[in-house]
């Protein structure tokens, strides 16, 4: 019973992030539309980090600050999303974004299974099976159909 | 194909942010990972706007403060998909993730939300969103 409302819980606020996702990229470009893309990256986080900040300081109040335990690595993380729009920026430019986004969300799916196989960085371990790789493969299909497939034309 | 290998990179950085944002999570609390990484990001794109000034504030003055907001929904991105992973395992929770994506951004489209040129519905997104749902069945199947 417990397992079953986790998973609920689970699968609403990857949904949700899902949503949000779109719906900042939407934003994002307005942004992008009247400044450099470099501007907007650092505005975008800027604003990310001001309402984290804010929420960090109603919910946990000065534990905020309490970083000590942080081992060195872990400082870092936040550079890794700066990486992420350098590729994507570059990809883009290169291949389009129909191209780019379908390889980017295969990646994505990929390397989510072989972390959750491997147990990377000390994250819990889930086995692999077939069904898995299956799952992966067919929403990957689901993926290039949708991105591929002719239907996106603009209403005259 | 330097092409390819920089998307293919972006999309498994994508994913090792999930997992970094994650164990932080377990380290110190979920909205002190958020802020962190958030301002370790803000701090490096600063620098390197800095060198490249591609653009000003007065520029940015001029974006509606609504898409504006855009920059603060990573607060509730970066929990929400935490979260998930914490319950439901990476691979689970970035198959969710990537049809509500994409179910998402067919929706604005089609409806032509803010200010966007609106695009007919077509059966090939239908079928791939179809598919990706099956998809995610068959993943979550034990």
């Amino acid at each position: 019973m417990k397992e079953g409302i986790q998973m609920i819980i689970g699968i609403l606020l990857a949904a949700l992030a899902g949503a949000v996702v779109s719906l900042q990229t939407v934003f994002n470009n307005k942004v992008n539309e009247k400044t450099g893309s470099w501007t907007t990256t650092t505005t975008v986080l800027g604003m990310g980090f001001l309402c984290s900040f804010i929420v960090s300081l109603l919910v946990e109040g000065k534990n905020t600050f309490e970083l000590q335990h942080l081992q060195t690595w872990q400082w870092f993380g936040g550079v890794i999303g700066v990486g992420v729009v350098f590729c994507l920026v570059q990809g883009m430019k290169r291949l389009g974004p129909t191209f780019t986004i379908s390889i980017v969300l295969t990646s994505q799916l990929g390397t989510a299974l072989l972390w959750d196989s491997l147990g990377w960085l000390g994250l819990e371990k889930i086995p692999f099976t077939f069904n898995k790789l299956l799952g992966v493969l067919v929403i990957i299909i689901g993926i290039l159909v949708f991105k591929f497939g002719k239907g996106k034309e603009e209403k005259s | 194909m330097q092409g390819i290998l920089f998307a293919f990179l972006g999309g498994a950085c994508i994913t090792l942010q999930g997992v970094i944002n994650t164990r932080i999570s377990d380290t110190v609390g979920t909205w002190q990972a958020v802020s962190l990484t958030q301002f370790v990001g803000f701090l490096l794109a600063l620098c390197i706007w800095v060198v490249k000034r591609d653009g000003h504030i007065a520029q940015i003055k001029k974006v509606k403060p609504l898409y504006l907001l855009g920059g603060g929904f990573g607060a509730l991105i970066i929990f929400s998909e935490v979260t998930a992973i914490q319950h439901i395992g990476v691979t689970f929770a970035i198959s969710i993730l990537l049809i509500s994506q994409l179910c998402m951004a067919f929706l604005i489209d089609i409806k032509g939300w803010f200010g966007l040129i609106k695009q007919k519905m077509k059966l090939p997104q239908f079928l791939g969103i179809a598919i990706m749902i099956v998809g995610v069945l068959i993943l979550s199947y034990k």
